[in-house]
């Protein structure tokens, strides 16, 4: 008879019960950790690499992000984000508009937009 | 006898248990970081078991992408690709290893592509101002022309130096150097030990391993005629490198017309006729300077150089109709827009 067959074979009843609620704590911790987790995604932006903000994509504001050239303005609406207002010469990062998913980049004022913890249909990067 | 199928029992249950915690807790995860370089964003994402391992190998990824941005930068006083364009036509410079290899690279791209990817072409591309919508009159184009030409860029491996034949002349690295770049990065990445990592230089992107999950990294290629988010097509690297051409990452539309940064160096214009090319390949200095070379030289040409060398590509011609190599076909899915 093989070592695990033997083993089983021999565990008593009470360590059956043992084992189960065992498993029964490890099942339901995953349940919980997905329950008390944020279940919206968040705006996380950085300037210089560095995060400035935490902000929940279901609640709408308006942040001033300090930047080396100035003050870039956030807005967080309707599940969405964008640069409202960029003091970098371009505006490329205006231009781009709303975003749900993904990624706004200010390279002159070093501000990096993003959405993290949403689906961003499971790519790890983008090209282009 | 009991006691000790009690204690057997004991053990067995313990192992069952760690053997499930581990599968839920232990094991790799994706460390990633971000850095403004190379006058852009680059973000890397590494797969290890260890935070400080995994910092520490990111950290020296970015340490050398600055050292190389410090000697590539077209428009850094201080670069040696200064020093050479200040040079042209006066006499060799001597450079770095890394700024010989990148013009060897260059060169190379040249050669492969008939002259589509130049990077000499810098002395047509510095005349456009993408922000005050200015581009160059058909003199200054005609003008510049003339010093358009890779063959006049002399390599001297031995002496480790680097001439532009004539005066005047000018060259930008720009459309090979962040390729360049992730290759440096994923060869330190490797040599820290790192199994499994993704290096995004921008839209120059290399990947190698696997992530925790088992699962190859996925690109998403990005719409040319949508936000900066939205994505049309996503493709899965397995040791391989990707990059995209657009005619929407610098420009501006006068009198109707589209004036781009992706110069043709026959013609001294933007190159008309595709909208966006991506190519996958080995190494992302190839993918990197291809897909720039590929845009300039149309969908049948470009096609036809991407399957001669063995790579593959996504085109889409201004008409907004796909064009794919036959290696990609079963590689890339297509995204539906949802919003």
């Amino acid at each position: 008879m093989s070592l695990l067959k033997k083993t089983i074979k021999e565990t008593s009843h009470l360590n059956w019960i043992l084992l189960v609620f065992l498993l029964f704590f490890y099942l339901t911790g995953f349940i919980f950790v997905g329950r008390l987790m944020p279940a919206g995604e968040t705006v996380i932006v950085e300037v210089n690499g560095k995060t400035v903000y935490k902000l929940a994509l279901s609640e709408d504001r308006i942040v001033d992000v300090k930047g080396p050239i100035g003050v870039t303005k956030v807005e967080v609406k309707d599940g969405r984000v964008r640069v409202l207002y960029s003091p970098c010469p371009e505006k490329i990062c205006m231009k781009q508009g709303w975003i749900r998913r993904g990624v706004i980049i200010c390279v002159p004022n070093r501000v990096v937009v993003s959405i993290k913890g949403g689906k961003v249909r499971g790519v790890d990067a983008i090209t282009g | 006898m009991n006691h000790m199928k009690s204690v057997r029992s004991w053990i067995f249950s313990l192992f069952l248990l760690s053997v499930l915690v581990s599968c839920r807790w232990g094991g790799d995860k994706v460390y990633r970081e971000s850095d403004f370089l190379l006058d852009t964003v680059v973000t890397v994402s590494v797969v290890s078991g260890s935070a400080g391992r995994a910092g520490q190998a990111i950290e020296k990824v970015f340490r050398e992408l600055k050292r190389l941005g410090g000697l590539l930068n077209f428009y850094s006083s201080k670069s040696e690709i200064r020093e050479i364009n200040e040079n042209a036509g006066v006499k060799p410079v001597r450079v770095s290893g890394d700024t010989l290899r990148v013009i060897q690279r260059a060169i190379e791209a040249a050669e492969e592509t008939n002259g589509a990817f130049d990077i000499t072409v810098g002395v047509i591309t510095h005349l456009y101002d993408f922000r005050k919508k200015i581009h160059p009159s058909a003199d200054a184009v005609r003008a510049g022309l003339a010093l358009v030409d890779y063959r006049d860029i002399e390599v001297d491996p031995g002496r480790m130096t680097v001439f532009l034949r004539k005066k005047g002349m000018m060259i930008d690295p720009g459309g090979i150097t962040k390729g360049y770049a992730a290759d440096r990065a994923v060869s330190i990445l490797k040599k820290e030990g790192i199994r499994a990592a993704l290096v995004a230089v921008a839209g120059d992107i290399r990947g190698y391993g696997l992530k925790p999950d088992g699962k190859p990294w996925r690109v998403g290629i990005r719409n040319p005629r949508g936000a900066g988010d939205d994505i049309f097509a996503a493709v899965e690297l397995r040791d391989q490198a990707i990059s995209t051409s657009g005619d929407y990452e610098r420009f501006f539309i006068e009198g109707g017309v589209r004036y781009h940064h992706l110069i043709d160096p026959k013609t001294g214009y933007p190159a008309r006729g595709v909208i966006s090319t991506t190519v996958i390949a080995p190494l992302a200095v190839k993918t990197d300077s291809l897909a720039t070379a590929v845009f300039i030289s149309g969908v049948a040409r470009g096609m036809k150089i991407i399957e001669g060398l063995g790579y593959n590509a996504i085109m889409i011609d201004s008409g907004g109709v796909r064009h794919l190599t036959e290696g990609i076909r079963d590689r890339v899915e297509f995204i539906k827009k949802d919003n």
